[in-house]
């Protein structure tokens, strides 16, 4: 009976068709930021919950793990169906996207949460982040769009068509304003042109304008006498003062009086708070941290309890864990986008190459963003940190994203 | 490898985007090693700096006792009733809330629930300007504060308590993670109802803070001396705090020369504060070191009984001195001088009345008249330029005829002895100004010196309390240039170019009395650790530490000895009347003594006043106790400083006999 069973196996398994199987890598990659991110949202939030008494359902923790048990069954579903199929629906779920994002706009619909941004919509129990979902639909359309042969591209219109789509979104969430989510849209877009084969020579002159506008406004929003400054949002205005380490006072008009300098020189202080706090936290981890719980930046309140679940849970994250702690988070992320780009170059389709290359390159723009802030390497913008940062929007766009990643390499070529 | 793949993958779009991911990585990895590794350190620093506030927390001061243990200063527990400003904060908050103002909106909830009908107007918080939220924001805290301390007010029934808004601001801008005392050494009757009514309030607790007391007054006020507020850091210790507790710094007598081993080591306590800069936590990381307990050879008894017979005999505001010495040891067992302070009101802040008593040009408090002021001895100096003359070869039987005055020259010098024949014992009973001078001009001024320079006049004693001067006191070299014998004869009288301190008396009637040993006086006995169980050993001063010899023969002293017991029992002599109903006191102790009264004259020779003294040892089979009484003023030595000698002897004639108060705990043999 042996020999008969060892020849049977042996004969049938070159034969039978490769097994549809899942990046078990990427998988356990992303449980380690989830476990990570359930983690510290506790260490970040729970005094202050638990504190303030509310019920154990109210906990943010409680809700976080909520939503990645959520999200991993959006995640599931976006799997299930095959990301051909799902290309189908992608005008409609971008148009359906941007219509949110024009929705959010309106005051009465979108609510700023007290921010002074509008970027939620209210629905009761939950708030609900449009823009989180613009991306996820962005990718979708612009690969189903680039998808066509590069030939193609190489027409002007289809290739300003394909700009067209990114820029929609970005201007929309730019209204709201939301600077870091509309800026993360701009490498994903242009990746995914860059990988789908659009003229080199259109992009760079892109690039280049784009760059050279910025720089633009840059050396405006940084040097430029009173009467010459474009119009921005002050916090806007003063992060990248911050960013940049300019002296509030030095834009002062010359006649400015001690008091006004004064009150330059707090308002100084208050913006470069939060960074300073978080790259504080970041440096006073060391090499070991300071233990789950132990962190005193956000048990004191220096980091204020309101970013530290969000946008600056890394630096928690970083300060109880050190230099250990926050290089394994990178080293998570760094499984996450490599197994992504395998499933691009295996993809079947330009189809799964284009949609695996813009959830890399989202998450990637996402993360460096993210944690260049809290090292104080990018200037203050409020993007979350995929997976980990508090925020059920953020958590689903994120698990779904992942999902797409795998949708594409369960359907891999041979 | 996973990373490698997608770098090698021959898919040049893929690559580019794999090799911009990983560098992208890279910088962050980069950008961690920066922060977390290379600038750890700093922003650990960081981190301590903006959540430690240090606190310097004074040891628990020494005491200060008498040979017998009996307490003359001690750091005793006071009791602050303060607020913690940590427990407040949400209240503050709370108080806040209600009084910012709210604005009314209408249609403002998300459009779901206008459409249902829900939650057309509701009300929301005003937008203020930082200025105005920083108004509002103190105006809550003086709300709560200002009602728990009218609360505790109405508790204690203090109606004095009130709420003062600046102090509370300035505690709260300055000393935010500490408690703010708001009743400083509450009576224990306060600490009573304060706690029965349990406290008032979470916010309110009980402060102890060591405090010094001074039990017995002005009792050897001017050896104990008094403190001074200092928080400053001492020698040696952290120079950097951010807050300092109340502290206080020895100045004058013990207090002052014996600071630094009653002060201890003050410890160092960090408070862990929020981003508000509440106090959040606290360890401490150097717990003070306690002081040590200066023993001092003085027994309060006999320092009470000084200066009771002082005040009784010549007034509460006499100014003088009065010196108890054993003459054996040197111990000194009481120093006065009057008039005295009380060193209690030193804490915690002189008063303004009592400064300006403290600086009145004429009683001046201040200085210690025992030790550090210069007086003429006046007559009581006889007593050198006797044993000197004897040293020359005095026949002490030798009768000299008193005319009632005598010539210097052309100078005339009254004698208030009556006229008569005089041999040394009548000379020194009745103080005869000619027979001294006489005999003193014939033995020459040399012996004198040489007799001053064994006793050590015009020298100090490096006492501790750092009160003192040396006096003045002839040598060979001002004597070989421009001394005349007028200026020897001033000398025999213990006028003219002469001063001492009473305490350098006491040395010298010392020497008389115990056959010619000049001791050095002792203050000091020991000092020992605060806790009885340390095994620290105590630090011992000996006694009986001998300076110098006179040198003179026994008998000499003998016939000097004789002359003053004389001065007090016979009744020719100048002390006589003061010691005759006690002489009829059984068991009453045979005193040797030798009155003094100099004139004390301006730059024109004009008498401006007088200090009267009065020299004496007791008892005169074994003599034990030296007894040196100054005053100034009017009077004679006999009439005035004899009687307080009196009262003095026959206080430790009592005190011999009764036992000493905690005898067993630190006796002194």
């Amino acid at each position: 009976m042996t020999s008969n069973a060892l020849a049977q196996v042996t004969f049938e398994t070159p034969l039978r068709v490769r097994r549809r199987e899942l990046d078990r890598p990427q998988i356990a990659a992303v449980l380690g930021l989830v476990t990570f991110g359930a983690l510290f949202v506790w260490s970040a939030t729970h005094a202050g919950d638990a504190g303030s008494g509310l019920a154990w359902f109210e906990w943010r923790w409680v809700r976080q793990c909520v939503w990645y048990a959520l999200g991993a069954a959006a995640a599931v579903a976006v799997c299930a169906v095959d990301y051909r199929t799902l290309a189908r629906w992608s005008y409609v779920a971008y148009w359906l996207a941007m219509l949110l994002l024009g929705l959010v706009l309106v005051p009465g619909i979108g609510t700023s949460h007290g921010w002074g941004a509008l970027r939620w919509i209210d629905l009761g129990p939950v708030q609900f982040q449009p823009s989180e979902f613009a991306k996820l639909a962005f990718i979708l359309a612009a690969a189903n769009y680039l998808s066509r042969p590069p030939e193609e591209l190489r027409q002007a219109r289809v290739f300003w068509t394909g700009i067209g789509l990114m820029v929609l979104p970005f201007g929309l969430i730019l209204k709201e304003p939301d600077l870091g989510s509309a800026l993360v849209l701009l490498p994903t877009g242009l990746a995914m042109m860059f990988v789908a084969g659009a003229p080199r020579k259109y992009l760079f002159r892109l690039v280049g304008g784009v760059g050279a506008l910025a720089a633009l406004l840059l050396v405006d929003v940084l040097f430029a006498p009173p009467g010459w400054r474009i119009k921005l949002e002050e916090y806007q205005r003063d992060r990248l003062l911050v960013y940049f380490g300019r002296d509030f006072t030095s834009l002062a008009p010359p006649n400015a009086t001690a008091a006004e300098l004064e009150r330059l020189r707090e308002r100084q202080r208050d913006r470069s708070y939060n960074v300073r706090q978080a790259s504080i936290a970041v440096g006073s981890g060391g090499l070991t941290g300071k233990g789950l719980g132990r962190g005193t930046q956000k048990a004191l309140g220096f980091l204020p309890p309101s970013v530290a679940h969000n946008d600056f849970i890394f630096s928690v994250l970083a300060e109880e864990t050190g230099f250990v702690g926050s290089v394994s988070v990178l080293a998570l992320y760094a499984v996450v986008l490599f197994t992504g780009l395998r499933t691009a170059g295996q993809a079947r389709d330009r189809l799964g190459r284009l949609l695996a290359v813009g959830v890399v390159t989202l998450l990637f723009s996402q993360v460096f963003i993210n944690i260049g802030m809290n090292i104080r390497l990018m200037p203050v913008t409020g993007v979350p940190l995929p997976l980990l940062s508090y925020g059920g929007s953020s958590v689903l766009g994120s698990l779904i994203a992942i999902g797409i990643l795998q949708n594409v390499y369960l359907r891999r070529k041979g | 490898m996973l990373i490698f793949d997608q770098l090698k993958r021959n898919d040049p779009p893929l690559r580019w985007l794999a090799a911009v991911v990983l560098g992208g990585l890279g910088v962050l990895l980069a950008g961690l090693w920066w922060v977390q590794i290379v600038q750890g350190r700093e922003h650990q620093t960081r981190v301590e700096n903006q959540t430690f506030r240090t606190v310097r927390v004074p040891a628990v001061r020494g005491k200060i006792l008498d040979r017998h243990g009996r307490v003359l200063a001690e750091s005793r527990p006071a009791y602050n009733i303060s607020l913690y400003l940590e427990d407040l904060s949400g209240a503050f908050k709370d108080a806040y809330r209600r009084l910012r103002p709210v604005v009314t909106v209408t249609n403002d909830g998300p459009f779901w629930k206008r459409w249902l009908g829900a939650g057309q107007t509701r009300v929301r918080p005003a937008r203020l300007k930082r200025a105005e939220v920083q108004e509002l924001e103190w105006r809550a805290r003086y709300q709560v504060a200002g009602q728990i301390v009218t609360q505790l007010a109405a508790q204690l029934e203090m109606p004095e308590l009130t709420f003062n808004p600046e102090e509370f601001r300035r505690h709260y801008v300055n000393r935010r993670a500490l408690p703010w005392p708001l009743v400083r050494g509450a009576t224990p009757q306060q600490v009573a109802r304060f706690l029965e009514q349990n406290g008032g309030g979470p916010a309110l607790d009980l402060e102890v803070l060591p405090l010094r007391v001074y039990p017995l007054g002005e009792t050897a006020a001017h050896v104990l001396g008094h403190l001074t507020r200092d928080d400053r850091s001492a020698e040696g210790e952290l120079a950097d705090y951010f807050y300092r507790l109340p502290d206080y710094r020895g100045v004058l007598g013990v207090e002052g020369g014996f600071d630094a081993v009653l002060r201890g080591r003050a410890g160092a306590k960090a408070v862990v504060v929020n981003h508000l800069g509440y106090r959040q936590d606290e360890h401490v990381w150097q717990p003070a070191e306690p002081g040590r307990n200066v023993v001092l050879t003085l027994d309060a008894r006999v320092q009470q009984a000084a200066e009771r017979a002082l005040r009784r005999r010549v007034g509460p505001e006499a100014r003088g001195a009065v010196v108890v010495m054993h003459v054996q040891t040197g111990d000194v067992l009481a120093l006065v001088s009057s008039p005295a302070f009380d060193p209690n009101r030193f804490i915690p802040q002189i008063g303004l009345e009592d400064y300006a008593r403290l600086n009145d040009p004429v009683l001046r408090p201040q200085i210690n008249r025992a030790t550090q002021e210069n007086y003429a001895p006046g007559s009581i100096f006889k007593t050198v330029v006797g044993l000197a003359c004897l040293g020359a070869g005095l026949n002490p039987d030798e009768k000299i005829f008193n005319p009632g005055h005598i010539y210097i020259g052309r100078r005339y010098i009254h004698d208030t002895a009556p006229a008569g024949d005089y041999d040394f014992r009548r000379a020194l009973l009745r103080s005869s100004n000619t027979y001294f001078i006489t005999n003193g001009l014939r033995c020459g001024v040399t012996r004198i010196l040489e007799l001053g320079r064994r006793l050590h006049l015009g020298e100090r004693f490096e006492l501790p309390t750092r009160q003192e001067t040396a006096g003045f006191f002839p040598t060979p070299r001002t004597v070989s240039r421009g001394w005349f014998d007028g200026d020897t004869a001033n000398l025999c009288i213990g006028q003219g170019r002469i001063a001492v301190t009473p305490l350098q008396m006491a040395v010298m009637t010392a020497a008389f009395a115990n056959g010619g040993t000049v001791l050095w006086p002792r203050l000091v006995a020991r000092i020992e650790p605060q806790d009885p169980l340390s095994e620290e050993p105590a630090l011992e001063f000996p006694a009986r530490r001998v300076r110098d010899h006179l040198g003179v023969p026994e008998r000499h002293l003998t016939i000097l000895r004789e002359a003053m017991l004389a001065d007090t029992e016979d009744p020719e002599g100048t002390a006589w009347a003061a010691f005759r109903d006690y002489y009829r006191q059984p068991g009453a102790l045979r005193v040797c003594g030798k009155t003094g009264t100099a004139q004390v004259t301006d730059p024109h020779n004009r008498v401006i006043g007088r200090n009267l003294w009065f020299i004496a040892f007791a008892p005169y089979e074994s003599p034990r106790y030296a007894v040196v009484v100054l005053v100034e003023g009017n009077g004679s030595g006999g009439t005035t400083c004899a009687p307080v000698a009196r009262d003095i002897f026959e206080a430790l004639q009592k005190i011999e006999t009764a036992p000493p108060p905690g005898a067993t705990l630190t006796s002194i043999p």
